[in-house]
């Protein structure tokens, strides 16, 4: 109420009138105020005699959306992307909000931080999902809602920990300090204590007991079932009560075990064999066993090289104490590798424990027990061996040790036991042994490895070998126009600008001059055209040529007429003028192909073509095809120094 | 918390984990099948060698890059990092010792009363977290030594040291 008194008369008495939006002294009627803004529902009355108010609905992040006009509009293309994510981050978390009966003030600070998460990149790399459950559970920790992580996990069926992980990655980032929820974790603990002590102390029944009980049903198939279907169904398999089952699996465990101990038993047999004969070798001296040993060494068969080996396993270190000792050592350990191996085998296939087993009274071994064999007694000579493998090393008179210390890196022996780390290494036999082992244990991998090698000499050969999976980076071209127009509509065709924009009308404008612009040789599907009746496609197909016109008319005709009505940039465009067919504004929206080579057209322009222009340009368009066509006026690209091309002119179209 | 005079304390030290380079490419392959004490995990690309003596488990990798770990001391973390690079020279490989670091120590203290977490936590608001659904212990973080001690509500107090690692692998 600015005007109070008039300045005409000096009355006070003003009458505002709302609905013309006008100020009027009643003393003197002179008007003081015209066009007032006012902000009044305004109703319209619709077909059917039905009153509709005017206006429009603007969202709730309208301003962050709406683009542009003008100069700015090249940053809202970016914009566009990120009020997608906000839109569809808002939305789950309204999904996940109701389902925790979150008010909608929660929700709205929950979206506030979901701003902010994204405003500092914080979702890159992480599911939306974690994201906006760490963002709600935030709204909930900071707002001391009864909500826990485990509720928020529950419904979205992810790890606890993993959204743990998120959510106390966001607080840190976003310094949020979120009270301590643990009293309601305590308090909730305490409560499910308490049920379970009241039952108890209904039933008379221990918590071990209720706890076993729980676990056993869960086995049974009724758990299972939903309560609904609880309610319903009633199973027909009848389930054996828990302490049979437990019963049963007892009695296999100790016909699994009694199995078991049989074998050792045979295998301790022959160990212990083992372990008479090479006491009884420990007698001999030492280069007589290997002689010994180099006769046994020639042995093929592998059950009697094996036998051999642990004959003459003997030369041992000098003190014999030592040699019980580590013997007991390497027996224990590898009595159990022979479990091991045995049980390996078991789960394999019997036939391990078959060869063991047959192993004892005749050397013949059946095929499958000769490796088994081998490999389980194995370990037993390497260990006992292995002062053979000294003397073998002492032999060879190796002369590692001088080397590896030198240089940079000098190993410090103090303290170090060469004998013990001797010990570690195994001779050639073991490590035949040991690989074979190896090579079945790890057949699946080896294989797996040997056809990818296959498949990438294959590939090679074929020439589609890629090194590695490449992220084939866009590498747009530079667009090659012959017009500003060609290449703002190649350009439009690359980027796959919005769906927003009316390129009908676009090159209605283009093409006003008359004789309209050809380029447009494809219709693209980016731009979710209106699919035009297929006579506006045929002409679209139409390479260039066509309206490539009249250059000089079309920037004089469009020039004058368009350039009061559009911004500089369109004018640019205009003034290249690669005039598009003259489509009526429902056409389709047709996207330039410059690279497609020019061609006659292929059908003559369909009623909607106004060929205003003549028809004699078409061939000279033809024959300037390729060329770079110089015009008159400057083109868009050297107007506008390369960047925006005609994007806002679009905008302006839309409305 | 004063510095209790009276009870001694016993922090002890449960695990040492050092890093080193061999300094020279090393055949997995080979070290697998020919040592007694390995693991050979080639989806992982690295063999396990687990020695007896110091009790200690080295994960090495083809590249020469060894990590040990299960140590008690530091000086036993040292002696079996030597004791595996001499190994390894018997294998055949031109080894050298080269840059031996401690990476990490883990100790455990125990207190002869109990710790209210939810108080504690409170009292040291940004530099502990507490989050029972996540994880039962306090987690305090010291940034200047870089340590990070988890506290629990039994008086049990265990204390992770990490000396600064970023890029070893």
């Amino acid at each position: 109420m600015t005007s109070r008194i008039c300045k005409n008369c000096g009355c006070s008495e003003i009458d505002l009138d709302q609905a013309r939006g006008n100020a009027v002294c009643t003393n003197c009627g002179s008007v003081l105020e015209d066009n007032i803004i006012v902000s009044e529902v305004q109703f319209v009355e619709g077909s059917g005699g039905i009153s509709s108010a005017v206006g429009q609905f603007v969202s709730a992040d309208g301003p962050v959306k709406a683009p542009v006009l003008g100069t700015g509009f090249h940053t809202s293309l970016g914009k566009e992307s990120r009020a997608q994510t906000l839109q569809n981050g808002k939305r789950q978390i309204h999904n996940l909000g109701s389902q925790l009966q979150l008010n909608q003030h929660c929700l709205d600070t929950a979206f506030n931080f979901f701003k902010m998460v994204v405003s500092k990149h914080l979702t890159r790399g992480r599911k939306m999902a974690h994201v906006i459950a760490a963002c709600l559970y935030l709204v909930c920790r900071t707002e001391g809602t009864p909500h826990m992580l485990l509720d928020l996990s529950d419904l979205l069926q992810v790890n606890v920990y993993i959204l743990g992980k998120t959510f106390l990655l966001l607080a840190r980032e976003l310094c949020i300090n979120s009270p301590a929820i643990a009293l309601l974790v305590a308090a909730r603990m305490h409560e499910f204590r308490r049920t379970v002590k009241d039952v108890i102390g209904v039933v008379k029944v221990c918590e071990a007991t209720l706890r076993k009980r729980l676990t056993e049903f869960e086995d049974t198939p009724t758990s299972q079932l939903t309560i609904d279907e609880f309610m319903r169904v009633d199973l027909e398999q009848e389930c054996d009560p828990p302490s049979f089952t437990a019963g049963q699996r007892k009695v296999k465990m100790q016909a699994l075990e009694q199995e078991l101990a049989k074998k050792l038993d045979e295998v301790q047999g022959e160990i212990s064999l083992y372990r008479d004969e090479i006491e009884t070798e420990l007698e001999n001296s030492r280069p007589k066993l290997r002689g010994i040993y180099a006769a046994y060494a020639k042995e093929i068969d592998p059950l009697d090289e094996v036998l051999s080996q642990a004959s003459c396993s003997s030369p041992r270190e000098v003190d014999p104490e030592e040699d019980e000792e580590l013997e007991a050592v390497a027996q224990h350990l590898n009595q159990d590798f022979l479990c091991q191996v045995i049980q390996g085998e078991q789960q394999g296939d019997e036939r391990g424990g078959e060869g063991v087993t047959e192993e004892a009274p005749p050397p013949h071994p059946p095929p499958r027990g000769g490796p088994s064999l081998a490999s389980i007694l194995g370990p037993l000579p390497s260990a006992a061996s292995l002062g053979l493998s000294e003397s073998i090393h002492e032999c060879i008179a190796e002369d590692k040790d001088s080397d590896g210390k030198s240089g940079s890196g000098e190993l410090d022996l103090d303290g170090i036991d060469d004998n013990e780390i001797e010990r570690y290494i195994l001779n050639d036999k073991e490590v035949r042994v040991k690989t074979a082992l190896w090579m079945k244990q790890n057949e699946e991998y080896l294989r797996e490895q040997k056809e990818k090698e296959e498949r990438i000499t294959k590939e090679k050969e074929q020439g589609t070998y890629k090194e590695k999976p490449k992220k084939t980076s866009k590498k747009r071209e530079p667009i090659r126009a012959s017009t500003a127009g060609e290449a703002i509509e190649k350009m439009l065709e690359q980027k796959k600008i919005s769906s927003k924009i009316n390129y009908d009308v676009l090159r209605d404008l283009n093409s006003k001059g008359g004789s309209g612009n050809s380029s447009p040789a494809q219709p693209t599907s980016t731009e979710e055209p209106p699919s035009g009746p297929p006579g506006r496609k045929r002409l679209t197909r139409r390479k260039k040529q066509p309206n490539k016109t009249n250059m000089g008319l079309a920037t004089t005709i469009m020039g004058k007429r368009l350039r009061p009505l559009i911004s500089s940039a369109t004018k640019k465009k205009r003034a290249a003028s690669q005039v598009t067919p003259n489509l009526t504004p429902a056409a389709t929206p047709v996207l330039p192909n410059l690279s497609s080579p020019p061609s006659p057209n292929p059908a003559p322009p369909g009623p909607t073509m106004v060929e205003s222009g003549p028809v004699a340009y078409d061939e000279v368009a033809e024959d300037e095809e390729e060329e770079e066509v110089e015009e008159p006026c400057v083109s868009a690209l050297q107007l506008l120094g390369g960047n925006e091309y005609g994007c806002e002119a679009e905008e302006e179209e839309v409305f | 918390m004063e510095p209790s005079n009276d009870v001694a304390l016993d922090i002890i030290i449960t695990n040492v984990v050092a890093v080193f380079r061999t300094r020279c490419h090393l055949n997995l392959r080979t070290i697998a099948l020919e040592g007694v004490n390995v693991i050979y995990k080639p989806e992982y690309g690295k063999v396990l060698m687990k020695l007896r003596k110091p009790r200690i488990t080295a994960s090495i990798w083809s590249s020469g890059k060894i990590i040990c770990t299960g140590a008690t001391s530091e000086d036993e973390a040292k002696q079996g990092a030597r004791r595996l690079a001499r190994t390894l020279q018997k294998l055949g490989f031109k080894v050298r010792f080269s840059e031996f670091k401690v990476v990490n120590v883990l100790a455990v203290c125990s207190m002869p009363f109990a710790i209210r977490l939810i108080d504690f936590t409170k009292n040291n608001r940004p530099i502990a977290s507490y989050e029972p659904e996540l994880h039962p212990a306090a987690t305090y973080r010291i940034k200047t030594l870089k340590a990070t001690v988890q506290v629990f509500s039994t008086g049990i107090i265990c204390s992770i040291q990490i000396t600064g690692i970023t890029k070893f692998l």
